[in-house]
């Protein structure tokens, strides 16, 4: 148990948990992301020298030298330590800290974990009791599991990648190929349900042992995107023009862009009263759902004319005043600027090396009424070396310089 | 009653984690039931309640996309159970403090503040179950000026700023589908299972507020960090990823068929000329470095799009993942429910319902060597679980339970 100073129970739930990250992809580096802001100790393991390629991944804060945003964002909260895997002394360290551990993360493709000792069954033998998250596009098991992918591949091969654009996108460019989600949605996705399924795993560890845990980005993507699957069941194979609101959506006004979607009929009166209740939107056979869905193209002229002359702000507020439901689509710098944020504690500011102090968006989710902070931002490759294999593991000092590893801080 | 995760220990059997332990389930739609459905995934007994005077609006035909249907809810409340109550009525909310007191989660996801007029807050429902874990999900969370905004995914995806970056240069924003949904409870449940595990460290309960705009700011984390540290925020940008190309989807034989290439290194680039038969490519010097292809990449896509036009998604990706290069086809669900390699994960099922009716659905997405996730229940009608909730769990008498029923209580 992890008390704070006074006694008090900690907060963060995983408070005392020790994990181990062997990962270069978006999805593990995200799932050790979330431990991380969950309260684990999760040190990542890189190789030495320049560490993970995803440290110069776009976006970039900086080119020379390459800081990258997207490394910055997934690795916030965690220790960095390096060894290099390649060699038996690497693999015996890796080794150590996977005994003081109670879950590994790895994301090694399946062709190279046995010559690494990161196969299920070397792992299972040499740490019966560690949790092994196994972190793959396609798992570790399966027809596909060698093969390789990127974030737009798994987007594609969970579903949602076939299915968008939808409403106004598509209206306006119907012909265009799919588009893909802002950033690394799949593999995020992938990341989050890594996590429930390590912590479920962490919580029968006293009882069962460790165990080995295969997940796959598509697989969590498919989860996610069920609905298609259960449409599929009702005869309804969906594909991009069937699957938008035939009203509503997207509307361009003045000053940027708002979103509004009315379900029930409370809420079309709503918008109805909204834009000034005329006459066209007062007509009685509108009162019917699926009449207002056959006269879509019909009631999104008025809603487009008349958004036009307004500012978002005010739609927004008058609208979910009369209880309908829209929303601004926010710029990021709208996202720091607003109250809503600003009460939530949605950032901390963290100092970022060579950078300075940014606040950093920490976590989606809130506990016993508390924001999540973080306190440590990504540091070099091993910066915490001598922090982790010396102070902790008992290794001396000189025993870095030997493998070649620096000291870190 | 003793605590059902005392009652069921788990001895090496292949029990599921979450084997004995309860969910009383109080959401509706898709964000909050999707978190108790991956708890009941994980093995969790999770007790959805509704009532009749108005049951969950996924559960009963509305119209989406044009069309009315309860298409949206068997998928996430299969594996629950079922029962009615009025939570309008005293005597209903009574019940529901009875049932958390035999529970150790408790799942909501209505507006904030409806739970606390029930008498059903975080604080009221710690009096009857100390311990409890309760996961309240919303649309802006349960603190802030905007904290009774009413929302639905395309709005909590425009919140958050998701899709505004989401959309082709050219083009306006996009609306983001129940993925939104369906993230926000992933999330929710992600951190439920955490609160729960810290239960059973500590023996403390938590209360967890997830915010579905909050969970879309998660998946632009990197972009608003770039806006914070450099007052520069990205653009939308289609199917783009900066400096690399091709990264895109291409045509395919057939109607509306796709594929999705990735080539980010040069090892990779090279492959795909050679897999693709186009050594020509190689000596194109728009093509000749990275950064050259990047600068031509709508002139590479057309290439590309020339020869995956003529051949099936199928061949391409086969020709060009034996290579080595990143591709897959962008499948439908008709694809995905037919896939072998889902097939044998697990992850696409068929299941059988009471009346002999079969169908396709998604299974647990994770495979666990020693604790398998469960999905072995239909969904349930309403109130088909009433009499082992109210009876067995809670001890009441039948003559009590129809009283209750002739009263609208349990209705």
């Amino acid at each position: 148990m992890e008390l704070e100073p006074g006694g008090r129970i900690a907060v963060a739930p995983l408070a005392g948990i020790t994990v181990v990250e062997h990962a270069e992809g978006v999805a593990a580096s995200y799932a050790g992301r979330a431990l991380a802001a969950l309260g684990a100790d999760v040190i990542k393991v890189e190789p030495p020298g320049d560490g993970s390629p995803l440290r110069r991944s776009e976006p970039l804060l900086t080119r020379e030298p390459a800081a990258s945003a997207l490394f910055h964002y997934l690795n916030a909260g965690k220790r960095f330590v390096t060894c290099d895997v390649a060699t038996e002394q690497g693999r015996a360290l890796l080794g150590e800290l996977m005994a003081h551990a109670a879950l590994l993360i790895d994301d090694t493709p399946v062709s190279r974990r046995l010559a690494l000792g990161l196969d299920p069954d070397s792992v299972a033998g040499r740490h019966p009791d560690l949790v092994f998250l196994s972190i793959l596009p396609f798992g570790a098991v399966g027809a596909h599991a060698h093969y390789v992918a990127q974030e737009l591949n798994v987007f594609h091969a969970g579903g949602e990648g076939y299915l968008m654009p939808n409403g106004l996108t598509l209206e306006m460019f119907p012909d265009r190929p799919p588009v893909k989600i802002y950033g690394h949605f799949a593999e995020l996705m992938g990341g989050t349900s890594a996590v429930c399924a390590a912590i479920a795993a962490l919580l029968v560890q006293g009882e069962v042992g460790g165990q080995f845990v295969d997940v796959s980005v598509q697989d969590a993507n498919i989860s996610v995107g069920c609905f298609a699957i259960q449409r599929l069941g009702d005869g309804v194979l969906e594909n991009r023009h069937g699957r938008s609101f035939k009203y509503g959506g997207v509307l361009e006004c003045s000053d940027g862009y708002v979103g509004v979607l009315t379900l029930e009929q409370r809420q079309w009166e709503g918008l109805v009263e909204l834009i000034g209740s005329p006459e066209w939107a007062l007509e009685a056979a509108l009162r019917d759902p699926l009449e207002r869905s056959r006269r879509g193209a019909e009631i999104n002229a008025h809603l487009r004319a008349w958004a036009k002359s307004q500012h978002v702000d005010d739609v927004v507020a008058k609208g979910q005043a009369l209880g309908v439901p829209l929303a601004k689509y926010n710029e990021p710098g709208d996202i720091f600027a607003s109250a809503q944020s600003k009460a939530r504690g949605l950032f901390s500011p963290l100092d970022l090396p060579g950078i300075g102090s940014v606040p950093m968006f920490t976590a989606p989710f809130q506990l016993d009424g508390e924001p999540v902070t973080l306190t440590r931002a990504a540091a070099e490759p091993g910066a915490d070396n001598r922090a982790v294999w010396c102070e902790w593991l008992g290794h001396a000092p000189a025993d870095l310089e030997r493998w070649g590893l620096h000291a870190g801080a | 009653m003793p605590a059902p995760e005392k009652a069921a220990r788990v001895n090496g059997a292949r029990k599921p984690p979450l084997h004995g332990v309860r969910v009383a389930d109080f959401t509706l739609h898709a964000a909050g039931p999707f978190c108790a459905h991956i708890l009941s995934l994980l093995g969790a007994e999770c007790i959805k309640i509704e009532t009749a005077e108005r049951p969950d609006i996924f559960r009963k035909p509305h119209p989406v996309y044009g069309r009315l249907g309860a298409a949206t809810f068997d998928q996430v409340a299969s594996n629950k159970l079922s029962v009615r109550l009025n939570l309008k009525q005293p005597r209903g909310v009574e019940l529901a403090k009875r049932l958390v007191a035999v529970s150790d989660i408790v799942a909501e996801s209505f507006r904030p503040g409806v739970m606390e007029r029930l008498g059903l807050s975080y604080e009221a429902l710690k009096a009857v179950r100390p311990d409890i874990v309760m996961v309240s999900v919303s649309a802006s969370g349960q603190t802030g000026p905007e904290r009774g905004y009413a929302g639905y995914a395309p709005l909590f995806g425009a919140a958050g700023g998701l899709g505004t970056l989401t959309g082709y240069g050219d083009g306006p924003p996009t609306e983001i589908r129940h993925v939104m949904d369906h993230s926000s409870g992933l999330t929710a449940a992600m951190a439920t299972l955490a609160a729960y595990l810290r239960r059973k460290r500590t023996g403390a309960g938590q209360h967890v507020d997830v915010a579905a705009r909050e969970v879309a700011c998660g998946f632009i984390g990197d972009a608003l960090l770039q806006f914070a540290a450099t007052g520069v925020a990205p653009r939308r940008t289609g199917n783009d990823a900066p400096q690399t190309a091709p990264h895109n989807v291409y045509p395919c034989a057939g109607e509306d068929r796709w594929v999705s290439i990735v080539a980010s290194t040069d090892g990779e680039w090279q492959a795909l000329t050679k897999a693709s038969g186009h050594s020509d490519w190689l000596e194109d010097l728009r093509f000749a470095s990275a950064a050259a292809r990047w600068t031509h990449r709508r002139e590479l896509d057309q290439a590309i799009s020339a020869w995956t036009r003529t051949r099936t998604r199928e061949d391409v990706t086969r020709l060009l993942q034996a290579a080595g290069v990143p591709a897959f086809p962008s499948y439908t669900a008709a694809d995905i429910a037919a896939d072998p390699h889902l097939e044998a994960r697990g992850t696409i099922r068929s299941m059988s319902g009471p009346d002999g009716e079969s169908r396709k659905v998604v299974g647990p997405p994770w495979r666990f060597s020693r604790t398998p996730a469960t999905l072995d229940r239909w969904t349930p009608k309403l109130g088909e679980h009433n009499e082992y909730v109210f009876c067995e769990l809670l001890g009441l008498e039948r003559a009590e339970v129809a009283e209750l029923e002739r009263a609208k209580v349990i209705y």
